[in-house]
């Protein structure tokens, strides 16, 4: 029998488990907690109480609200999975011209901003929109983009990337020998796809799905610019927000945690359905494109292009309204540089804090993650496996939610302690901190620990053999990861929305704003900043990362 | 150079114990291995010396003083990897003065070390290469390179040769082993190559589940193996069920007719080892005219395999235990044909007998 204690020195790196422990606390837990337990108190006694659940499981104007939600949720991710499905059928079985150009603008599409393309379509096809104008002039009345259906057009052309790379990802990864058996036991071409193909790329198709809902629960943009009088969770929590604003938050949070809910069940259902559902694949006999041709070929092309080229309509409708000339808010026909003139008049400082803001915080985000992706890859402790699983938080809580935990934390109690612009870099740090980590977590994965402990054995203490070692052999994990975190930060609209005030507008506030003004010219200025912004961050992800496609997912 | 005490070393990982009560010696200046087989704990041994792991109780000291209380940086002890472990990104001038450059050492004097030290490892010509340009050979020499030339109290090394060809394995061997002993540096070496330990070590310690079997010269190890153990792992070796009658033990294969006087009286049953090499194959002579020195076990032949230099004769004594020998080919045994009789003799001097227990200590 061993009586002894394990004896433990804490070293370097214990120091900064806890120290990384210590800020996930004070920025992600605490402001989880505050929502999850004001929800449960009553604003005006302050006791304990149910009854906030009680009225939103009794009043309409939220119930309708949670069931316009998952309607425009669900059907949202149904379209995306209905595009990106095909889309990644076709490009991983069929010989497609421009395959790469398809990827590509997936990507685009998954890392421009929804409330971009949500304007975007109001421009084409909005009350007073160019397609809706186009066919009013020759006596046809289209309906227009507001509402349920516009938002779920939008959803489904705008997370439809997910679907299609996970897809493709896993296309690839299929063993053709499963489809050639199936084949032989005499299965058309359309019953292998949904028999076999189908079911063995089923967990990745999930998990696409999953990020789709997930994303369109907490979309706050798109409801609230396509909306008009069709409200959603997200659209709601921010007017009664605004509403309580004095008082303590409590219907806000309370709607906060709905969400939350949602999006909770959505993961552990679609975890309980793949945990009987792994398939073990050999890559002996890799998946082939074949060449179509005549009208399927045709088909197959048009249908592939036709996607990704409506998926970027809107970007491009941007950046060419950006270049209308304007007087005001109208636009007076040709072209011209005005709205760009009016960014310099109105908005400079919208885009100085975007840029500042988001520096900052990828700079603190491209550090801590190093740290983070460190302690989780190399030390087999619980600490290490809980920042593991905390560094999934963020992307299950909608900005909204994550927004008001920080005022309940951060303002409550403790005004003008911290000016909005410390709470944005703040908030744009914890919500987008798992970008950097996850990209560094996978690099670091392919580094040897040995090169470590010779570098420590030699005698570079912890830290030093961090930094002359580690970090030159991670860079270029680091660097996606750092781009990743900015592209998300920089187009980060609804927790912001909550954070600024008069000194810290942000470019997607901006538009916003202007949408909301029908300052349409202004907007699109903006928004071609920050599509050329996110377009030159791809471009520099392409050059530094391994796989494209993954760095993205 | 410095010598290394470990006692009363334990270490568990949760409730797996990875080493139990640990207690060896190395002087200073020995080439100290550990062999074993895969699992037995040397990896968790090295590396609780290097301060990667904590021990969970005992003590190690370098020179007589504890260091424990070392964090793995400050130990003083180099390691040479199984991976090579080289730096990728750096060259292999900047890979060998990385230790020094920790020493703070002057840039005019790392230049002159390095230099010096990769002339050592015959690696003169390649000073400016990266890595990824290197052989696995020449990587591992890049190893070593960056180990020994910051002057290490203990140089500790993992199968730095077991991700190498045979070829090359044997050549580096001689060539470590030249360096260790030009250097004079106490060097702690871990394989789970017998033939390696054998040819390379001052000392041999044999380690299984945890516990030092043995720790002796090689041919100590070799000839006196102290149980069971450590005589069918170091060598092969044959077990024969003995039949123990008051010290005077009697093969039992050969119905009481040959007998041994034990050295020694063991309480409870035992197992006689004889190594196939030491095993003569005896075709038509009657072994009876030389039994007062050799044994002779009447064998059926089961087969003969012809491996070139030697060959492998495999057979059966009379109550059905197998029994292998190996001896210079001879064109006489390799035309028996199967299930005919012969004797194996061996000198009686070449039988050595364990405890026929779990521990099997030697008789
Ligand atoms: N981190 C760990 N956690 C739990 N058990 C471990 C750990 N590392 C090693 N072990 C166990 O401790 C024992 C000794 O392992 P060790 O790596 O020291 O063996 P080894 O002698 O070096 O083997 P090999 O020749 O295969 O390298 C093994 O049973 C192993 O399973
Ligand atoms: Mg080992």
């Amino acid at each position: 029998m061993d009586f002894s204690i394990p004896r433990h020195r804490p070293d370097f790196w214990t120091w900064i488990t806890i120290l990384i422990l210590a800020v996930l606390c004070i920025l992600l837990i605490l402001p989880i907690l505050r929502v999850l337990t004001l929800g449960f108190v009553d604003p005006d006694t302050g006791s304990l109480t149910l009854g906030n659940f009680i009225e939103v499981f009794t009043r309409n104007y939220y119930l309708n609200g949670l069931k316009n939600t998952l309607f425009v949720g669900v059907l949202g991710t149904l379209g995306a999975c209905l595009i990106g499905i095909p889309l990644a059928f076709f490009t991983t079985r069929f010989l497609i011209r421009g395959k790469t150009l398809i990827s590509t603008l997936a990507i685009l599409v998954l890392v421009s901003p929804p409330f971009i393309s949500a304007y975007a379509w109001i421009m084409m096809m909005g009350s007073n929109g160019v397609i809706t104008n186009f066919f009013d002039g020759i006596g046809i009345n289209i309906p227009t983009i507001y509402g349920a259906h516009g938002i779920i057009l939008v959803f489904s052309l705008k997370f439809f990337p997910f679907i299609f790379l996970m897809t493709q990802t896993a296309l690839n990864a299929v063993n053709k020998s499963f489809e050639d058996a199936a084949e032989n036991l005499g299965c058309s071409p359309w019953q292998r796809f949904v028999k076999v193909t189908l079911p063995l790329v089923f967990p990745a198709v999930s998990t696409g799905a999953i990020i789709c809902f997930v994303l369109s629960i907490a979309d706050f943009g798109t409801p609230a610019i396509l909306g008009r009088g069709f409200r959603t969770l997200s659209t709601i929590a921010l007017s009664a927000y605004r509403s309580e604003l004095g008082g303590p938050p409590t219907m806000a949070v309370t709607v906060s945690i709905l969400m939350m809910a949602i999006s909770m069940i959505a993961l552990v259902a679609q975890r309980r359905i793949l945990a009987n559902r792994r398939y073990a694949s050999s890559l002996t006999n890799l998946p082939v494109a074949v060449k179509l041709s005549g009208w399927k070929n045709a088909a197959v092309h048009f249908f592939s292009h036709g996607i990704v080229f409506l998926a970027m309509l809107p970007s491009a409708v941007v950046v060419y309204t950006s270049f209308l000339k304007t007087n005001g808010p109208v636009f007076v026909g040709g072209f011209g540089l005005e709205s760009y003139d009016r960014i310099w008049r109105d908005a400079p400082d919208a885009i100085y804090n975007s840029f500042l803001f988001a520096i900052i915080a990828v700079t603190f985000i491209t550090i801590t993650s190093g740290l983070i992706s460190y302690v989780i890859v190399r030390r087999d402790t619980k600490a290490a496996a809980a920042i593991d699983f905390l560094m999934m938080v963020p992307y299950l809580v909608p900005g909204v939610v994550m927004a008001i935990g920080f005022v309940t934390v951060f303002r409550n109690g403790m005004p003008n302690f911290f000016g909005s612009a410390v709470l944005l870099v703040m908030i744009y740090f914890i919500r987008r901190l798992p970008y950097g980590v996850r990209s560094t977590t996978s690099s670091l994965r392919q580094i040897k620990p040995s090169l470590e402990e010779a570098a420590v054995n030699l005698g570079a203490t912890p830290l030093g053999a961090f930094v002359k070692i580690t970090v030159p052999l991670i860079f270029p994990g680091i660097v996606v990861g750092a781009l990743m975190s900015f592209i998300t930060a920089i187009n980060e609209l609804s927790s912001t929305l909550i954070l600024y005030d008069a000194g810290t507008i942000t470019m997607p506030v901006k538009v916003y704003v202007a949408v909301l003004d029908g300052e349409f010219g202004l907007a699109a200025a903006l928004s071609t900043i920050l599509l050329l912004s996110t377009g030159a961050c791809v471009y520099a992800v392409f050059r530094f990362a391994e796989n494209r496609n993954s760095a993205f997912l | 150079m410095a010598s290394v005490e470990i006692s009363g070393l334990r270490k568990l990982y949760g409730d797996v114990v990875a080493l139990s009560d640990i207690n060896i010696s190395v002087p200073s200046g020995t080439f100290f291995t550990l062999l074993g087989p895969s699992g037995c704990g040397k990896t968790t041994l090295l590396r609780t010396i290097a301060g990667f792991h904590q021990q969970s109780a005992g003590l190690i000291t370098i020179d007589g003083s504890s260091i424990e209380h070392l964090p793995a940086h400050q130990r003083d002890v180099a390691m040479v990897f199984q991976d090579y472990a080289v730096f990728p990104h750096l060259s292999v001038r900047d890979n060998v003065a990385f230790g020094l450059k920790q020493r703070r050492i002057p840039a005019i004097e790392i230049t002159r070390q390095v230099e010096e030290v990769l002339e050592v490892v015959e690696l003169g010509k390649f000073v400016d290469r990266m890595p990824h340009e290197l052989s696995g050979g020449q990587q591992q020499r890049v190893g070593l390179a960056r180990a020994i030339v910051v002057r290490p109290k203990v140089l500790l090394m993992d199968e730095p040769l077991s991700n190498l060809d045979a070829r090359l394995r044997v050549d580096l061997r001689a060539e470590l082993r030249r360096i260790q002993r030009d250097l004079g540096i106490t060097t702690i070496y871990v394989t789970h190559d017998q033939e390696e330990a054998l040819a390379m070590s001052d000392v041999v310690c044999v380690m299984e589940g945890g516990i030092i079997q043995q720790a002796a010269a090689p041919i100590d190890v070799y000839l006196r193996p102290s149980n069971r153990f450590v005589a069918s792992f170091v060598g092969a070796n044959n077990f024969l069920k003995v039949e123990n009658l008051k010290g005077e033990s009697v093969l039992k294969c050969c119905g009481g007719s040959v007998s041994q006087h034990l050295p020694a009286d063991p309480a409870g049953p035992v197992v006689c080892a004889l190594r196939p090499e030491d095993i003569s194959v005896k075709v038509d002579e009657d072994p009876s005219s030389f039994l007062n020195t050799k044994i002779s076990i009447p064998v059926q032949i089961k087969e003969v395999s012809f491996v070139g230099r030697e060959m492998e004769i495999f057979a059966t004594t009379d109550n059905g235990e197998a029994l292998k020998a190996v001896g210079r080919s001879d064109s006489n045994v390799i035309a028996l044909p199967i299930d005919s009789r012969a004797w194996f003799c061996v000198e009686r001097e070449n039988l050595s007998f364990f405890k026929d227990n779990e521990l099997g200590e030697r008789v």
